[in-house]
Formats: C-alpha cells, sequence, structure tokens
C-alpha cells in the first residue's frame, strides 16, 4: 500500500521518528513492524521497521540513521520530507508477547527499544524493562521511554548487572530481547546458563549483520550465479538479479527465507535455525547469513 | 495407537536446569541419579513420613500423602526462581497433577519432565456424573457416587490426569464383561 509521511520529529542526531497515515491502515498488535521501500541511487531498500504503537490512524517508527547505512536509513534521515509517499508492506508480527506468559522482562540496546514501546503500551502486560544505550544518547531514550520504576535506562551496558537480573526471575516470566547481535547473543547465552529454557527465550533481531566480505552464489536450480557485495544480503542480492526468493521479516527471525546449502560453508547470523542445523551447515537464512567460503551453492 | 495417551521418556536429568526438584508418588527416589549435579531435591510420599511440613533430610523431603506434597509443590514452585527444573515420577494421575500445578506456575516446555513408574493404577473420571475414582486397578469399575459400571477406557485427559469412564452396559444392561488388569 502507498503510505504517506505524515511527521518526522527529530528526537536526537541520529533517531528520528516517522509517522506514516492512510486510509483504513490495518490493525497491527505490538512486536509487529513494517517493511519500508525506499528509494536509493541504485535500487530500491527493502527495511523492515517495529511499530512502536498500536496504529491509532497512524504508524509511527523510530529509525535510527546507521553510520554505514546500505542506504535505507540514509534516505529517511536526510531526504524523506513530510507528504513523501512511500510503498509500505502491511505489517507482520513476528515478535507478539508470548500469550501464555504473567511477566515479561524485556532486554534492549539501541534502537532494539523500538518494539517494546509497543509492548508497553498493552494493557494488561506486565513487564520489567532494561534498556541499554550510549551516554550521548539517554536523552533521547529517556523522552521515549514510558514513565515508572519498571523501565529502566542504563547508559552501558556494564552498569546493567545482567546476571542478577536474569537469575531472579521468577518461573511465570518470559524474557524478550531485542538489540543488536553481540548484545542479544551475551544475554542469550548468559540466560541459559542460568537455567532459563530456550522456549521462554524470545528474540527480535534486525538486520545488522549484513556488512562483511563480498562473495558469490551459484543458484542450481536457477542455473545462474549472483555476486553479494559487502553491505548486501543474499536476498537482496537474489532480488536485484530478478529472483523472487521467498521471505517475510527480513531479520533472520521467521524462517520463511530459509535455503539449502549444497556446496560452501554459510556464516550464520540468524536467530531461528537451531544450534546443530548451523553447524551441519546444510541450509541457511538468506536474509541475514553470508558465506565463509569465497562461494556458496544454493539449492534455488 | 492411542493419541491420547502420552509417551514417557526414561527418566533422566537435564543438566541445563540451575537446580532440579523431583517429586514422586513413590516411596524412593528413583534410580538413575545423576550425583554430578548440585541443587537436587527429592520429594517422596512416605505413608509413615512425619504429619507436619518437614524439613529436608539431606536432598529428600518425605511427604505422608500426594496431597500433601502437591499442596507443598503449588506454594514451592510460586517462589522459586526461573532454572528451575520439575521432574514428576509416579502414576499417571499423579504426575499430571503436577505437572498442572507447574504449568500453573509458569513452567513449561523443556521445564516439566513427567514419567510414569509404579503400579499400574488409574485415576478414572465418571463422564455420567463427574465424580474421580482413585487408584483402579482394572478396567471394569463401578462408579460409587452414580449406579454407572464404568468401562475404564484407554483415553486420557491430561486436563483432569485421569482416565475416562463410560457406562460399559449402556446398550445390553447387565451386560458386564470380565474385569481386566491394565497393561499400561
Amino acid at each position: 500500500m502507498n503510505l504517506a509521511i505524515a511527521d518526522i520529529e527529530t528526537l536526537s542526531p541520529g533517531l528520528k521518528r516517522f509517522t506514516f497515515t492512510g486510509a483504513e491502515l490495518p490493525w497491527a498488535g505490538p512486536g509487529s513492524h513494517l517493511v519500508l521501500e525506499i528509494p536509493g541511487a541504485e535500487r530500491t531498500r527493502k527495511n523492515a521497521y517495529s511499530l512502536i504503537a498500536a496504529p491509532d490512524g497512524a504508524y509511527r517508527i523510530v529509525v535510527r540513521r546507521v553510520e554505514r547505512s546500505r542506504g535505507g536509513s540514509h534516505w529517511l534521515h536526510d531526504h524523506a520530507r513530510p507528504g513523501d509517499v512511500l510503498e509500505v508492506r502491511a505489517p507482520q508480527n513476528f515478535f507478539h508477547p508470548p500469550r501464555n506468559a504473567k511477566r515479561h522482562l524485556l532486554l534492549s540496546a539501541g534502537i532494539g527499544i523500538t518494539p517494546f514501546l509497543a509492548y508497553a503500551q498493552t494493557s494488561g502486560l506486565v513487564y520489567e524493562l532494561h534498556h541499554c544505550c550510549k551516554p550521548e544518547e539517554a536523552h533521547s531514550f529517556r523522552a521515549l521511554l514510558p514513565q515508572g520504576a519498571n523501565a529502566v535506562l542504563h547508559t552501558n551496558r556494564e552498569a546493567l548487572n545482567l546476571h542478577g537480573l536474569l537469575a531472579r526471575q521468577k518461573l511465570e516470566t518470559h524474557l524478550s530481547i531485542c538489540g543488536p547481535e553481540s548484545f542479544m547473543d551475551h544475554a542469550i547465552s548468559l540466560a541459559k546458563s542460568l537455567g532459563w529454557p530456550p522456549a521462554k527465550i524470545h528474540l527480535e533481531s534486525f538486520g545488522s549483520a549484513n556488512w562483511g566480505n563480498p562473495f558469490s552464489v551459484r543458484l542450481k536450480r536457477s542455473g545462474i550465479t549472483v555476486d553479494v557485495r559487502p553491505g548486501e544480503s543474499v536476498l537482496e542480492a537474489l532480488e536485484a538479479a530478478g529472483l523472487n526468493p521467498p521471505c517475510l521479516c527480513r531479520g533472520g527471525a521467521c524462517g520463511e527465507c530459509r535455503m539449502s546449502v549444497l556446496e560452501g560453508t554459510p556464516e550464520h547470523h540468524d536467530h531461528y535455525l537451531s544450534e546443530s542445523e548451523k553447524t551441519s551447515g546444510k541450509s541457511m537464512m538468506i536474509c541475514v547469513s553470508r558465506a565463509i567460503t569465497p562461494e556458496l551453492l544454493l539449492d534455488f | 495407537m492411542n493419541k491420547s495417551r502420552p509417551v514417557y521418556a526414561p527418566f533422566k536429568l537435564d543438566p541445563s536446569g540451575a537446580a532440579h526438584l523431583i517429586v514422586t508418588s513413590l516411596a524412593a527416589p528413583p534410580a538413575g541419579l545423576d550425583d554430578t549435579l548440585s541443587e537436587v531435591e527429592v520429594w517422596t510420599v512416605a505413608r509413615t513420613g512425619p504429619g507436619i511440613p518437614v524439613p529436608m533430610v539431606g536432598a529428600q523431603r518425605p511427604f505422608r500423602s500426594r496431597t500433601e506434597l502437591l499442596a507443598q509443590l503449588e506454594h514451592r514452585l510460586g517462589r522459586a526462581a526461573i532454572g528451575l527444573r520439575l521432574y514428576a515420577i509416579g502414576s499417571e494421575a499423579f504426575i499430571w497433577d503436577a505437572a498442572n500445578i507447574a504449568v500453573a506456575a509458569g513452567m513449561g516446555h523443556g521445564e516439566i519432565f513427567t514419567h510414569q513408574a509404579g503400579p499400574r493404577l488409574r485415576r478414572v473420571y465418571c463422564t455420567h456424573c463427574r465424580t474421580m475414582i482413585e487408584d483402579v486397578a482394572v478396567n471394569i469399575a463401578p462408579c460409587p457416587a452414580c449406579d454407572a459400571v464404568l468401562s475404564v477406557r484407554d483415553h486420557f485427559s491430561r486436563r483432569l490426569a485421569a482416565f475416562m469412564g463410560v457406562k460399559v452396559d449402556a446398550e445390553v444392561p447387565g451386560e458386564i464383561p470380565a474385569p481386566e488388569e491394565f497393561a499400561t
């Protein structure tokens, strides 16, 4: 659907809030994201952004201007103007609050706060939110964070006693994590070492892992070879080559874009495959994962 | 294959847990306890155990009845920290009672393990008057509350932790087959 940018607010030098309006916006629960098609010099970028609130006649997102942007966030920060119309896909949700949780422990870092802003406004959702950010952004995030003692801002990751926090939770608590890959990996491994069952750990990642070395992908059934550049995902390279591989979340969470790896070794960045599936190297999520070997042969 | 019958894996401790609570309707702890793990507690039902809430004797805590054990379990899980694994061992009625208490306390997949052990006795739910009949040993059982003679089906309800009992002579009143012991 085509949606117009109704408003752009600068929250900090690196953060802007965008409001999109349109007729008859589909409902979207907490944890939903939009995929925006963002114009670029070479090609259109498709970037996913979490909604920070339930739709109230508008969709609201917060976008960080990523230094090593692949184009999407720079365009939104530097070129987008109120009144611009973008192609937006209806919201999808791969990160809704776990239904059987009586309490939610929410951990976020940086721009990973966005889905939890929607969680915090959900009535009846009992939560404790811990957000980590850089000291220079504390002011902006404090303004975004919900009021109350159950939402805590930490200006560096060491200030948060993650071990104590994870160890003292009750059985009725579920853990949800959103942030950069290193933050999530640290929190996940700490939680598992404290006995958290995987079924109570919920993750939302976003495409931060797409930087890396160039490599090429040979497609067995399509019969072509596609080069994947640094800052580009396999999914994007395939789309640029005119292919239409299945995908939904574009963030390594939903499992839709899984592909069989016939030759070569993938470098996994997703949170979908199990550890043993990752070790076997027989399949990969092409939206976020890359290659260790110079070439991969995929069954597509 | 009866789809309503749960399948039980052999008992073993899950090393990913930070603490382990074993509850059994039997008098003795299960064989094969992994003594390399710390934080292991065993609750048993010994009919001659102390009659008041008791402290641990070593890592073992005996209760006088399943009812007393399950009441304490609810209390205990309400205070427990994440990382606990619960193992319920014994009759199917007992282990699913314990599992249901654990689910109500917020435990779920990967935290609750059930293992059938001990005599093949069934809790039977009279589908005609909703009475629960404990420790039924054979497949034909009279309901003590209504006048139905029940056929104990293999249909197990995890919610009720009971097998369904339906009137055995509904079609030909008075025609009651000879009872047989349960094989499983």
